[in-house]
């Protein structure tokens, strides 16, 4: 088959030529092979141009080959498995791959930025900040065409058909990379017989390795070597080994988060919906080793953002891992060493090479490599501007100075179709610096670097690049070093190993301290040179804020927006920190870095949110009747996380229908409603009497056996923030409900009061909520219902009086039934095991037939409950209500022999005085007026702002009963308001405030419905 | 009591009618495991007399070993903390053993409460059961020796943990139990899940050993 323009066959590619695919990008059709990436398939077609710069509209093309790329970002897939931003480099192909663009509007030939671009010199760093000030109303309309402008990708608006999950690792060894020094510390690790993962983000191990094939490592060529190291670690049955998971976060205690792609390289007929797409690994280790190498940062000169222009490094992975010549006639610039096997491994693929290196003394063996390969050597020379328009075509070089980044005379331009450069490397040193850890700066290495053993405290070691062992041989002795060290730390014994670590390569010249290349002009008068791509940030925009006083580089970075973005400055930062720090007069190390945070690189949301989404997005709660309440049409609503029936609408009823037709039902003959969340504390003991006591407001030491008390529940600061009823069951047993949002936070209450200050006292508490099933039958008809299917208990009103509760057997069960009562009817709350719930709801719904027993929500609760003034803690009160404040002193016991919590508060002068907010209740003029909950109340109806706020409408309802609205609130001095004296002086009306409207209404007793209490009691 | 007035928490799930004969396709199975009886049994594991009369009335030494499982016949006992044990027993049983619990422990500080509407039991066999375990809990399965019961996470949810037979038991809330179900069989899913017939949940487990 015809290779495309830019491919070649090299032996040693890790792409399978006998597998040719083809995709598509912007519409046109590419041909690839298995084993390319997006960006090595685009390149060895010949692409240049694929995007066009954020802010300049500048021609851009592929610059690296991994998660440093800044301008090729692509649109993957359409419809709902489209993906935003994705790096072509990082993007494997698969038969039917489409992607697009991100960047040029209208297209990317024209671009509208790109006339922008020509007035560049009037958009400096802060360009935004400066002009878009004023006037500050334009603001939204400035703010639509730049987020247009701005955009790259777009999200999905589909909902996602993939599916994620998390998985947790725990491991002895974690070791993060899986090049050369990542193998070492992988085996030295696993030999020793530790529990070890390896992580590697890249579709196969090998790393470096896998773009320099004519490396040696102990006589075997790199290939070789992989391989024997690869099969002695899958040997190994305490290994494992994830490849495509990027390691992107490291938190404290050595936690890392890393997200592994499980089946985006495959064709997407291909992929299983039963199987993730992607996965998120949580992994603790107790020893962490980063093999996590370096990036090489490019030189900075003028033009050199320019289509066609690379790291020298990825132009090298290209030919040798993908097979693509970046160009036929190509110009290296560098500063280092590293380049020169690259450029001896293109020219002998027969592309033409000139190499300018910018120092004048260079490593002789390189040299004469060099010379040997047929390459063209400039010594001494830089790059002071590329020419080009979409794609690269010449370079002007200069003679620099041997000492001094000036230029010193003119150089040759070059005419070359593809120009890579090598400033030195910068060691990924982000996870070592996720939670706190900082990099040095190595002068000699002209890098920073993470010490090797700077973490060795916490557990964490860096090993080879990423610590700076730039050398082969150096780096693979180095990790088995250290790796022995956490070896060792972790009690096993270094065990032999058969890896030689010899290698040819020649010994290091230093490199020349150079960032920004020269081009014998000053600063801002020559071509446009940039440090940060996908931000579009020039040598000019750092030294601009500088000149405006940026001084910290944190400022500097968000000024100039410098290492921002998708790439997160993986080429541009240290550049950057280079040329503030010139700009500055200071040190690069006296600079520092910028904070290095996850993620590392893009992590997908469906990656994160893994399992917990749809519905097992949160634990819901049922209760054992909840096929009941389905069965009878109810619609749910959320309390806590349980879902409670809120009401049960009958055919083409409304809520406000449904509700009124519960409400009337259950006042009139019966209703029944599931209670089961309500909290339940079973208590026993000898001293449960006292521990109830000092819980309680109110006193619990005479309640006999067989006999219920409300109680509420107060914090120190003698606030309220439970209620319920608590029953003797004997007197060493109690058994306690509280609120259904408040069970968790109630036990958690009492286990810390018993543990921490009342240990002496004999009480053990055990949550018994998810064991009771409640079933409440309410209204006058509830007895008739409750005597059908009871018959061992005596249920006549003169036996079982109001707040009693009875051991018995309903429908055939155990139960034990208490009549309490939030409705002010006569009730009988029956509670039975939760496995009997189901049945016996079903048998009182029977047994009611007659009287038309009719199930309802937590809707008509709340209306029952208001027409009688009974409070819903965090509905009528807030944290800063005391039962004197509730108008319910009478639940307060003042002379317990021993206080009780909160107490002690109600003696601070704000607790104490009279004219605190004091629930009461509110009647409208007009009865069909119903107030809005949350209404503030205010003293009159026209008022200048700002109106006095007297309070709050706590709860408003229509009252069936009354046939009118009601409504609870707290109002400042509201109790002496709505007095006898109140109403005399007119102080007994307020108006509340909401929706832009004053409704007047009167203050009056909260309790609406059978103020004496007469009903419960029948 | 009749047993078919009782509803385990899982019953809306219908198990008996999904669950499948044992075969080489599924890498976990899960079934629900018969309603039993839970107790809750509070004491000091510091005081002999508290421990020497909850071991003779429950016939099984009681684990005061933090994170241990005491397990005679039918009868589960598990560690939940210094003054706290959770009792598994038949169902048949339960009314027995709380009077024989309560029976030994009068005149010592104790609670022993009627549980049992509160929980259920869920077998987690297979190949890949401690993979779908690794999904669901933080907790590290390599360490869960045989004997050791742990109170852990399930997904945003909680559950005890133990090795029972060549798998997991799992007893959790009821009112949680329609979640944990439903997110063990999502984790589950990709390794090929079978839901394992009731008298089956051991016989499953010796198809996949």
């Amino acid at each position: 088959m015809k290779l495309s323009s830019h491919r070649l066959k090299i032996a040693t590619a890790r792409i399978d030529y006998d597998r040719p695919l083809s995709i598509s990008f912007d519409g046109k059709s590419f041909p690839a092979f298995a084993g390319d990436t997006l960006a090595s398939a685009l390149l060895a077609s010949g692409t240049r141009m694929l995007a066009r710069s954020f802010k300049y509209g500048r021609p851009r093309g592929i610059i690296g080959a991994g998660p440093e790329e800044p301008n090729a970002l692509v649109q993957l897939e359409q419809g709902p498995q489209t993906v935003p931003n994705l790096k072509a480099t990082q993007v494997e192909v698969y038969s039917g791959l489409t992607a697009r663009r991100t960047t040029g509007w209208p297209s990317l030939g024209v671009d509208a930025k790109s006339l922008g671009g020509r007035f560049s010199r009037f958009m400096p760093a802060g360009f935004y900040y400066k002009t878009f000030k004023y006037p500050a109303a334009l603001w939204p309309r400035y703010e639509h065409i730049i987020r247009h402008a701005a955009g790259y990708g777009s999200a999905p608006v589909e909902n996602d058909p993939d599916i994620y999950d998390h998985m947790h690792h725990h491991v002895q060894v974690l070791v993060v990379g899986g090049g050369a020094s990542g193998l070492v510390a992988a085996l030295t690790a696993g030999q020793a017989g530790l529990r070890v993962l390896l992580l590697d983000e890249q579709n196969e191990l090998g790393g470096w390795l896998l773009s320099q094939p004519n490396a040696n490592i102990g006589g075997k060529t790199a290939p070789a070597w992989l391989k024997a190291a690869i099969d002695e670690l899958k040997s190994l049955p305490n290994v494992r080994i994830l490849t495509r998971t990027s390691a992107f976060a490291l938190h404290d205690m050595n936690m890392i988060q890393a997200a592994q792609s499980l089946q985006d390289n495959l064709p997407l007929a291909h992929r299983s919906t039963d199987q993730p797409r992607q996965r998120l690994h949580r992994i603790r280790a107790d020893r962490v080793i980063l093999a996590s190498g370096a990036i090489e940062r490019p030189l900075v000169y003028g033009n050199n953002d320019l289509p066609g222009i690379f790291t020298a490094s990825a132009m090298t992975t290209y030919l040798n891992r993908y097979g693509v010549a970046c160009g036929h006639n190509v110009l290296l610039l560098t500063s280092n060493d590293h380049v020169y096997q690259g450029a001896i491994d293109m020219a002998r693929a027969g592309i033409k090479v000139t190499l300018a290196d910018t120092r004048a003394d260079i490593n002789a063996t390189w040299e004469q490599r060099a010379a040997a390969a047929g390459i063209a050597l400039y010594k001494g020379y830089g790059i002071a501007q590329a020419h080009g328009g979409r794609s690269v075509h010449s370079a002007q070089l200069a003679k620099l100075d041997a000492r001094d980044n000036r230029v010193t005379g003119s150089g040759p331009l070059i005419s070359c179709d593809a120009i890579g450069s090598s400033g030195g490397l910068s060691p990924t040193v982000h996870l070592f610096c996720h939670d706190g850890g900082r990099p040095h700066w190595d002068e000699a290495l002209l890098a920073y670097v993470a010490p090797a053993l700077g973490r060795e405290k916490a557990g964490i070691y860096v090993v080879g690049a990423a610590c700076g062992e730039f050398g082969l041989a150096s780096s693979l002795q180095q990790s088995r070093g250290v790796s022995n060290k956490a070896v060792a730390s972790l009690g096993k014994a270094e065990v032999a190993t058969a890896l030689d670590f010899g290698s040819d390569e020649p010994a290091v010249t230093p490199a020349r301290r150079i960032f920004r290349v020269p081009d014998g002009k000053k600063e801002g008068y020559g071509a446009k040179a940039f440090v940060d791509y996908q931000n579009d940030v020039a040598v000019t925009d750092i030294q601009l804020a500088v000149r405006e006083n940026y001084k910290s580089i944190e400022h500097i970075k968000r000024y100039t927006a410098l290492g921002f973005g998708t790439d997160q400055g993986k080429l541009s930062n240290v550049n950057g920190f280079a040329i503030a720090a010139d700009a500055l007069g200071q040190h690069i190390s006296e600079v520092g870095t910028t904070t290095y945070r996850p993620a590392y690189s893009p992590v997908t949301f469906g990656t994160l949110a893994g399992a917990h989404e749809g519905d097992t997005f949160e634990p819901k709660r049922y209760t054992a009747m909840h096929a009941s309440h389905v069965a009878r049409g109810a619609l749910f609503e959320p309390v806590g996380q349980w879902l409670r029936p809120w009401y049960f609408p009958k055919a083409r009823e409304d809520m406000h229908a449904a509700v009124r037709r519960e409400c009337l039902a259950t006042r009139r003959s019966v209703g029944m409603m599931d209670a089961s969340t309500l909290g339940k504390i079973d208590i026993r003991g000898k001293d449960v009497r006292e521990f109830l006591n000092r819980v309680y407001a109110n006193a619990w030491t005479n309640l006999a056996p067989g006999k219920c008390r409300y109680g509420l529940m107060l914090d120190e600061n003698g606030m309220v923030f439970d209620d319920g009823v608590t029953s003797c069951i004997s007197d060493n047993h109690f058994v306690m409900t509280t609120t259904t949002g408040g069970a968790a936070r109630v036990m958690t209450w009492l286990e810390k009061w018993h543990q921490t200050e009342w240990p002496d006292l004999d009480v053990y508490l055990t949550s018994v909520t998810d064991h009771w099933a409640t079933a409440a039958v309410v209204g006058p008809n509830s007895r008739k219902v409750l005597q059908k299917v009871c018959s061992d208990i005596d249920l006549s009103s003169d036996a079982f009086k109001f707040m009693d509760w009875r051991a018995g057997t309903v429908a055939g069960v155990p139960a034990r039934v208490f009549r309490i009562s939030f409705s002010g009817e006569l009730a009988f709350e029956v509670n039975v095991d939760a496995t009997h719930g189901h049945h016996v709801w079903e048998a009182l719904m029977e047994a009611g037939r007659e009287f038309d027993i009719t199930p309802y929500g937590t809707e008509t609760m709340h209306v029952l409950r208001a027409e009688k003034g009974f409070i819903i803690v965090g509905q009528d009160t807030d944290g800063s209500m005391t039962p004197f404040d509730l108008d319910m002193g009478w639940a307060v016991g003042m002379k317990k022999p021993y206080s009780f919590i909160g107490k002690r508060s109600f003696k601070r002068s704000d607790t104490a005085r009279s004219d605190r907010k004091q629930l009461v209740g509110l009647l409208t003029d007009d009865p069909a007026e119903v107030l809005r909950e949350g209404a503030q109340i205010i003293e009159q109806a026209d008022f200048k702002p700002p109106a006095k706020m007297l309070g709050h409408v706590t709860s408003s309802y229509h009252s069936p009963e009354l046939g009118r609205s009601i409504a609870m609130a707290v109002v400042r001095d509201g109790i002496a308001r709505k007095s006898p004296d109140g109403q005399k002086a007119g102080r007994d009306i307020v108006y509340a405030w909401a929706g832009g409207r004053a409704v007047r209404a009167k203050i009056v007793p909260y309790v609406f419905v059978d103020p004496k209490g007469e009903r419960q009691n029948v | 009591m009749s047993k078919s007035l009782m509803q385990s928490p899982l019953h809306h799930f219908d198990l008996a009618k999904q669950a499948v004969k044992p075969d080489g396709r599924h890498g976990v199975w899960a079934g629900e495991l018969p309603l039993a009886g839970y107790i809750a049994l509070r004491g000091d594991s510091a005081t002999p007399a508290f421990v020497e009369a909850a071991s003779s009335a429950l016939g099984v030494p009681l684990p005061v070993t933090p994170c241990t499982l005491a397990q005679s016949g039918a009868v589960k006992v598990a560690w939940i903390s210094p003054d706290e044990w959770l009792v598994v027993c038949p169902r048949e049983k339960l009314g027995a053993t709380i009077a024989a619990l309560e029976r030994a422990l009068e005149g010592i500080r104790s609670q022993v409460v009627d549980n049992s509407g509160g929980y259920t039991q869920v077998l987690l066999t297979g190949a890949n059961a401690s993979d779908v375990l690794a999904h669901c809990t933080v907790y590290d399965i390599a360490h869960l020796d045989p004997g050791k019961v742990v109170g852990t996470t399930f997904g945003k949810s909680a559950t005890l943990l133990h090795r029972q037979d060549r798998g997991f038991c799992l007893i959790f809330r009821r009112s949680f139990a329609d979640y944990l179900w439903r997110f063990m069989v999502r984790a589950a899913t990709p390794y090929g899940f079978g839901v394992a017939l009731r008298e089956d949940a051991s016989a499953a487990e010796r198809e996949t050993a």
